[in-house]
Formats: structure tokens, C-alpha cells, sequence
């Protein structure tokens, strides 16, 4: 299943309407790199890494904020200064970065949890079961904790939506306690 | 990846239960909270919506809906030359850089109004002798599908939210720069808040009245009483009827020219099978009429989720059923000069096509012919090229058509922010 999943992302993939120069993005990526590091790799608390997300998903968030259809303070002015190919470019650049494997040391009993969570909620029906995300669907598997756990919490407080509503759906009513697991087992994936 | 979920009945008829119990087999949270007293009850959302009454035996489906494109596709990318009509017609680019390009209104000096979804946009299209320009309208909106131009006046539907801009054209820029405001008629229309097929079309009909859908909030549930139907209102939001009811999900329709009844696209639901039940054209003709949803679906077929008994009847059946899954949307009738007489009075209707179907279907825009009571409907394909069966790949997605005063037709495509001209010469 997981082949047909692969190759089913690998089609929607090519539907992207442009592709982006990851050399280019070079020219630009010092708008990005303070907070989410050069090679996509997050050097700020709170703050998603870049590095290995899919292309489209990249894209369509960086849209969102140009928009002001998802709102973060750090991120407002950011889009007025770059064009639609310097947003595309800077997609394509960071979907090649490498994730560098979180250093922090596994919770067994949190894992567990976690993982029993992310099977009952099918995260990894959409997410792919190795969690690596695919076209408008982010990768999960070693984005940062404290972000993970944030932004579930955004979700299920009604306070961010995606290209769709799907994840606050999900998330409806989990207790703080539930989106700490799923937070922690999920930054634990390589 | 067997996964613990209740059973397909329960998890089928959520609406109204989930609003209560704030849980189900796909939410998350540990236990349906008890359930409590329902004028403290709190307006829950459902679960996703695109996988609610998916059955345990599809848990592992890879079929997902598609990514929207947000950015710009240029001109040069977009396969014109794959794009197929019959003889005698032509198909040309009308205009690109309208990313998220859906619904389409024309006011009276030639702008086009076009509605989006995800992007959030509402483009006006100005035509100065062939010289197109895309403008950013008006942004930051969610979900503003529905457009139509009345008397001057540009409404805009973004799921509960209604904006009315007067004299649209004269102040576009205006408008655009957002140093005018429109007058919000949100409160007037009291439209439900639900995000799911909570994007809306409009029109206005010969009775001078604005006609509003109201989808259901989920792929199968007992809808909430105020969903699942067709309205219209005066055009200052007073009056309300609901004019039709059982409704999934409507995002097109257009008033016969002859007979000046409406007639509507419905999309049908998921996760019941490759085959259906189809999506359907239906033609009201007399208010109030019931279209069968959630019980009974396309040309009679019973749902397997949420039953009671003779589902089916007192409930009108389509005109024509219009392919599994393929997201029949914008339509209008043809009543221009320039199409073979046979186009006359027949209907133009946008199939943006299918994900809840393993060989997709749809992607282009087909012709039904009809009696002006409905019957010996026929489906044709007019418009065609933006599916390649033998790989299963699509590359455009047809959303709405609109005829233009010369009688040529537009065609809006919301994967390419397109707009396509198809016209005629003998």
C-alpha cells in the first residue's frame, strides 16, 4: 500500500504549477533562514523546520500568509517583499533540505501513547504512514515538537485552518494532555 | 493498520450527533462527552467531512481530494492544444493569472467577476478591446465562490458571509484598493456557518429574486434542518423561501429560458462505490420540492448509511444523472446565435472532476439536451482534454460556463486560474 501511496503523491506532485529553482531560492532564503535555518532545520523555539516538507504544502502556506488567510505576526510582512517565483523557488529549496533526526531523548511511555493515538485517529492516512506528508499535506515525522504540539492546539481551538478544514475536525475536543503524545511521538520519526 | 472505529450506521449519521456529542470514531478525543443540555450545547464541528461515512473495509483508501493551486500558471504552461471540441469550434486562452479561477458573473460593461475558493479572491477581469487584465478584487475571504452581478451591484457569498459592492465597475478600484467598502449583508441573509459545502453559487432569478444553496456539512448525516436545501430571498437578504430541500450539495444552476424554471446541479456522495451514486441534474418545478438526500440518492438509490423507510418516496427524481463522482458544477443554458441551432436551450455543465473514484472521471465540460419538462435528457461531450484516461492524470479542472453577449461561451478552470473562449464559425 505504502507504493501505491508513494505513487499516488508522485502524480499529484507533478500537478504543481510551476516548479521552483532551489539555486535561485539562494538569492532570497536569508528572509527565512534567521528563525528556520539555512537548510530548512527550525534555530527558534516554536518554529516549524522547513526542510523535507513537500513542495506544494510549502507553497500553499506561504500563500496563505501573502493572503492573510493564516495569520502569524513573525510571518505578516514577509510576503510583501518577495515575488510568487521568489515563494515557489524558496518551496522548492527547502523540500530538498535534509530534516536533521531530533537529538532530544525518547519518553517511552509518551511515544506509546502517541503512537496509539496517531492509529486511532488515522493520521496517518493522509500524512502517509511513514508520516512524510505529501502535495497540500505536511510532513509530520521530526517537525519540531513544541511546534507540533502548538499548532495542533491552533487547530483545535478553531484558530488556523489549512487550504481545507480537515484537521480541526480531527482534533475537535483532544485533550492537552492527548496532543503532548502525538506531539512527541511524532517529532520522535526519522 | 487496522484501526478501532464504531460502526458504519454510527458513523454515518454524525450531523447531528456529533453536535451533540462532540466525538466520534475518527475524532480524537477519549469519550463522547455526556451529552449536555441542548441550549448549552456547544456548535461542535464534524469530523473531516471528506472521509465521514467512509466504511472500515476503504479505512486504508489512498484517495484523498486534490491540492488546490494557489500561484500563478502562465500561459505558456497550459496545454491549449490538448483541449478537444467538436468540429467546427475553437477553444482559445481568454485569460490566465487568476489562480483558483471558479465562479463566473459579467456586469454590464464587460468585467468579469470570478469567485475562488482556497485563495480566498474575488478576481474582476477587465476587457479593454482584447487587452485583459486580472485584478485582485477583493481578498482575504474565505471561500467566496458565489457571484452575481445585479443591476449594478456585485454580490459575493463566502459560506456565511454575503457582500453586496455597488456600482462594482465604476469602483473597482476602489474596491480593490479598499479605500471603498461594500455593504455587508451577512446578518439579512442569516446563512449556517458550516465551512464544509458551505460554498455557495448564486444567481439571480427572472423573478428578480437571489438564489442561494445550502449544502449539507458533511459526505452523509441527517443534515441540520437549515442545510441540504436551495433559497431565495428578495435581493435585500428579507423573504426567505426555501425552494427546494434533500440537496447534498448544489454549486451550479441557471433558469430554463423557455419555461424560466430552475435547474441545478448536485454533487453525490462518497465512499459508496466507484460508481455512484452519480451526481445528478434536477429541475424544479414546483418549491419545495424534495431531492431525496440523505435517504435516497441519484435515480433512486437507497442510501446504505442513513436509512427510513420508502426512502425514495416523494422524492424528484434527475433529469439525467451526470457521471460518478465527476463534481457536475457551474451550468447555464445556451441561448446565444453563434452554436449550431441544436445548442439552443440546451445546458452547459462544468465536471471539475473526481478524487473518491480510483479511474478518475469528468474534467470537462459536457451538453444535456432536454424537453423543457426534463425528459429524454441526453449528455454529450463538448469540451474536452483535461483527462488523459490512459494515465489517469488530469491537468485542468473545469468549474463554471458562462455565455457571452456574442454567444461564444467562457470556461473557467480552477487548476489553471484559466479562462478558456469556445466559439463557433461555420
Amino acid at each position: 500500500m505504502r507504493l501505491a501511496l508513494g505513487l499516488l503523491a508522485l502524480i499529484c506532485s507533478a500537478a504543481l504549477a510551476q516548479g521552483g529553482n532551489p539555486e535561485r531560492a539562494l538569492k532570497t532564503v536569508e528572509i527565512c533562514s534567521a528563525c528556520h535555518g539555512k537548510d530548512g532545520n527550525a534555530v527558534v523555539p516554536l518554529t516549524p523546520s522547513l526542510a523535507s516538507q513537500p513542495e506544494t504544502f510549502l507553497v500553499s502556506q506561504m500563500i496563505l500568509f501573502r493572503e492573510g488567510l493564516r495569520q502569524v505576526p513573525a510571518m505578516a510582512a514577509v510576503f510583501a517583499k518577495i515575488s510568487e517565483q521568489d515563494l515557489v523557488d524558496l518551496a522548492a529549496y527547502f523540500s530538498k533540505q535534509t530534516l536533521k533526526p531530533t537529538t532530544a531523548p525518547r519518553d517511552a511511555a509518551l511515544f506509546e501513547k502517541g503512537e496509539a493515538l496517531s492509529k486511532r485517529g488515522s493520521c496517518g492516512g493522509c500524512h502517509l504512514p511513514d508520516y512524510r506528508g505529501h502535495d497540500q499535506i505536511p510532513r509530520l515525522a521530526g517537525q519540531k515538537e513544541d511546534y507540533l504540539a502548538a499548532t495542533m492546539i491552533a487547530y483545535r481551538d478553531n484558530k488556523r485552518s489549512g487550504t481545507d478544514t480537515t484537521m480541526t475536525g480531527i482534533l475537535y475536543g483532544i485533550a492537552d494532555a492527548d496532543i503532548k503524545a502525538l506531539a512527541h511521538y511524532l517529532a520522535q520519526q526519522k | 493498520m487496522t484501526l478501532p472505529r464504531s460502526s458504519a450506521p454510527y458513523l454515518a449519521s454524525i450531523g447531528v450527533l456529533a453536535a451533540l456529542t462532540a466525538c466520534t470514531s475518527v475524532s480524537l478525543k477519549d469519550q463522547p462527552a455526556p451529552a449536555p443540555a441542548p441550549a448549552a450545547a456547544p456548535a461542535a464541528p464534524p469530523p473531516p467531512a471528506w472521509a465521514q461515512g467512509r466504511p472500515d473495509s476503504m479505512a486504508n483508501s489512498p484517495l484523498s481530494p486534490h491540492a488546490p493551486v494557489l500561484t500563478v500558471t502562465t500561459t505558456e504552461k497550459i496545454a491549449l492544444d490538448k483541449i478537444k471540441v467538436p468540429a467546427g469550434f475553437k477553444v482559445e486562452i481568454w485569460v490566465s493569472g487568476a489562480p483558483g479561477a471558479r465562479m463566473m458573473t459579467r456586469a454590464e460593461n464587460g468585467t468579469l467577476f470570478v469567485g475562488t475558493r482556497a485563495i480566498g479572491r474575488v478576481y474582476a477581469i477587465t476587457d479593454a478591446g482584447g487587452k485583459r487584465e486580472v485584478k485582485v478584487f477583493a481578498s482575504g475571504l474565505t471561500q467566496p465562490n458565489g457571484v452575481v452581478v445585479k443591476n449594478g451591484s456585485l454580490y459575493v457569498a463566502a459560506i456565511n458571509q454575503v457582500f453586496r459592492y455597488d456600482n462594482a465597475e465604476k469602483m473597482l478600484d476602489a474596491y480593490a484598493s479598499k479605500s471603498a467598502q461594500p455593504v455587508d449583508m451577512t446578518a439579512a441573509f442569516d446563512l449556517p456557518p458550516h465551512g464544509h459545502h458551505g460554498w455557495k453559487f448564486l444567481a439571480v432569478g427572472p423573478d428578480n429574486k437571489l438564489y442561494i444553496p445550502v449544502g449539507a456539512p458533511c459526505n452523509i448525516c441527517e443534515p441540520p434542518a437549515t442545510n441540504a436545501q436551495i433559497r431565495r430571498y428578495n435581493l435585500d437578504g428579507t423573504g426567505m423561501e426555501v425552494i427546494a430541500r434533500g440537496v447534498r450539495n448544489s454549486v451550479g444552476f441557471d433558469f430554463h429560458p423557455q419555461t424560466g424554471e430552475l435547474w441545478f446541479t448536485d454533487n453525490g456522495r462518497d465512499w459508496a462505490g466507484e460508481e455512484g451514486p452519480q451526481d445528478e441534474l434536477n429541475r424544479i418545478s414546483k418549491v419545495g420540492q424534495n431531492f431525496g438526500f440523505p435517504y435516497c440518492h441519484a435515480q433512486g438509490i437507497v442510501d446504505p448509511d442513513i436509512k427510513k423507510p420508502n426512502a425514495c418516496d416523494d422524492v424528484t427524481m434527475p433529469v439525467t444523472l451526470m457521471g460518478p463522482h465527476a463534481a457536475a458544477l457551474g451550468m447555464r443554458f445556451y441561448t446565444g446565435n453563434m452554436f449550431p441551432d441544436e445548442y439552443k436551450n440546451s445546458v452547459l455543465v462544468a465536471r471539475h472532476g473526481s478524487w473518491n473514484r480510483t479511474q478518475k472521471a469528468g474534467y470537462d465540460v459536457v451538453r444535456v439536451t432536454a424537453t423543457p419538462d426534463g425528459k429524454n435528457a441526453q449528455l454529450t461531450p463538448f469540451v474536452t482534454g483535461f483527462l488523459d484516461p490512459a494515465t489517469n492524470a488530469f491537468w485542468g479542472r473545469p468549474a463554471d460556463v458562462l455565455q457571452m453577449p456574442d454567444g461564444s461561451v467562457l470556461v473557467s478552470d480552477e487548476q489553471n486560474g484559466a479562462i478558456y473562449r469556445v466559439s463557433y464559425a461555420k
